[in-house]
């Protein structure tokens, strides 16, 4: 299952030619992806504010 | 006199002014220990000999007319090759962009030629400045001149190798995860990452928009100073860019630290990454000599070092991936194996991941803000051991990144890495300072006083 799941997901990404030549390099870092995921918790409050907030004005 | 490969910028200054060398002379004496020394430390990817000789001569007739630049005027600089130099190849390091000639310079590179500099060539980087020491890529990788068996650390390689190896007397480098502090600290120099915006990215390939920095190394605190004031200032062409018209870095150099307070983040290298017995050791003398030169330092508290570098990662990752999606798709088999293996999980991080990094950067940064309302300067470590042998790949592989640098990444507050001792083995230790956003001066100030009281920056690499 977890095969089907990186193979799907690299395919949506487009990597389909890395698939064929590097199989273990894009396991590797679907490995590292799925390690990172969730490493960095969400806010308790749903509304909390990325950075950099959206600017508008002259500038942009 | 000092042999010429090692004098400092002010030094090479005050030769010229004194007629005891010439930019000719030195660029001649340096281009020839470049060839010498290449071989082995492999600090260059393309030398400019001829580039570098004509703005020599140039150079040098103008101080003869008594037209002066500046204190950068007829000094040599390597840079970082993902820092366009018009006319020659900007390759990041890889097969990708093998054939990649700049057609412009980078706003960087355009300043230290208007400042009379003399651009040697492009040095060693990590391909795409995230992969770390390969031996799959069209050059080798940069060796560290106190033992080249081992790393000079990275990504900006070259640029450490160079100056530790008398090469060069400044150079620029680029820090996106630690990259210019990383190299100061395996090759025993000064390397700054200055605050965010202050210095621009234009025409410098980016690994990473949120976390880029162009800094300054050289092998003083004073020259990194002085090549910090040419490379700084606002570019509207760089929507990072800070609005600011801080200058004159070296104002607070030769004040000391009596008085100051320094805050001291033990935690990183006591708890969340344990430290080198030797690295510690670095770090506690550093302490002591900051405290017998009238500082006041204390034990403070950051977020967990782990926390840090978990933000830094997703949000480099994803940003890089956008960057790299098209070639990685295209051409994998260009790319060396390390930095495939480093970019291609952004195409796995979920959107929301890399929203709630940048929700959590934000209270970081106000962290880091409440630490500097109650101190001047903070101190930290930056590598947690010395350089590995680059032929041990477990081991680089284990301590490549047991470091304390990326979170300045995240927050963007300037952050300075330098010699705080050397090793049993003899390779150098390191430590960190960090200051305020657009205190870059105190953080100089800072690491002067440690220069002064220490010996470090007097030692050589016995490279030759």
């Amino acid at each position: 299952m977890t095969d089907d799941l990186m193979v799907a997901l690299a395919r949506a990404a487009g990597l389909d030619k890395a698939l064929e030549k590097f199989p273990a390099d894009v396991r590797a870092a679907y490995e590292q992806a799925r390690r990172t995921a969730g490493a960095v918790a969400a806010p308790d409050n749903p509304t909390a504010e990325p950075w950099p907030p959206m600017q508008a004005g002259p500038n942009l | 006199m000092t042999d010429p490969h090692w004098l400092s910028i002010t030094e090479i200054g005050a030769a010229y002014a004194a007629k005891k060398l010439s930019p000719v002379e030195l660029t001649t004496h340096l281009l020839a220990r470049i060839e010498r020394l290449q071989p082995k430390l492999h600090a260059f990817i393309t030398i400019d000999a001829e580039g570098a000789m004509a703005a020599a001569r140039t150079a040098e007739a103008e101080l003869a007319a008594g037209r002066t630049r500046g204190k950068l005027h007829g000094v040599p600089v390597g840079l970082k090759d993902i820092i366009d130099v018009a006319g020659l190849r900007t390759t990041a390091h890889s097969r990708v962009l093998i054939d990649n000639v700049a057609t412009s310079d980078a706003v960087v590179t355009a300043k230290l030629r208007g400042a009379g500099a003399i651009i040697l060539g492009k040095l060693a980087t990590h391909e795409f400045a995230i992969g770390g020491p390969s031996h799959d890529l069209p050059w080798p990788a940069a060796r560290n001149p106190w033992n080249p068996d081992h790393h000079p650390g990275g990504s900006s390689s070259g640029s450490g190798a160079g100056l530790a190896g008398g090469l060069f007397p400044m150079a620029l480098g680029s820090d996106t995860g630690g990259s210019v502090r990383n190299p100061a600290s395996a090759c025993g120099i000064v390397g700054l990452k200055p605050t965010y915006g202050l210095v621009s990215r234009c025409g410098v390939f980016p690994l990473s928009f949120t976390l880029d920095h162009v800094g300054p190394m050289t092998r003083t605190v004073a020259d990194n100073a002085l090549l910090l004031d040419t490379i700084a200032g606002h570019d509207p062409a760089d929507p990072g860019s800070a609005a600011t018209g801080t200058r004159a870095f070296g104002r607070e150099l030769g004040l000391g630290v009596a008085g100051l307070r320094i805050g001291f983040v033990r935690h990183f290298h006591e708890r969340d990454m344990p430290a080198h017995p030797e690295v510690t050791a670095a770090l506690e003398h550093t302490a002591r000599v900051l405290e017998a030169t009238g500082a006041l330092v204390e034990t403070t508290t950051l977020p967990d070092l782990n926390e840090f570098s978990a933000v830094n990662r997703v949000i480099l990752t994803a940003e890089a991936w956008a960057i790299h999606a098209t070639w990685l798709r295209e051409q994998p088999e260009n790319y060396g194996q390390l930095a495939r293996q480093r970019l291609l999980p952004g195409a796995f991080i979920p959107a929301g991941d890399y929203v709630n990094a940048q929700r959590r950067r934000l209270t970081m940064i106000a962290q880091v803000n409440e630490a500097l309302r109650k101190y001047d300067v903070l101190m930290c470590a930056s590598s947690m051991d010395p350089a590995s042998n680059i032929h041990d790949e477990p081991e680089t592989s284990r301590t490549y990144p047991r470091q304390a640098r990326t979170p300045f990444n995240v927050t963007g507050h300037p952050a300075l890495a330098m010699c705080a001792g050397f090793s049993s083995g003899g390779l150098p230790l390191s430590v960190q300072f960090v200051g305020r956003f657009f205190d870059d001066a105190r953080v100089l100030r800072v690491a002067e006083a440690l220069e002064r009281g220490t010996e470090w920056h007097k030692r050589r690499a016995p490279v030759g």
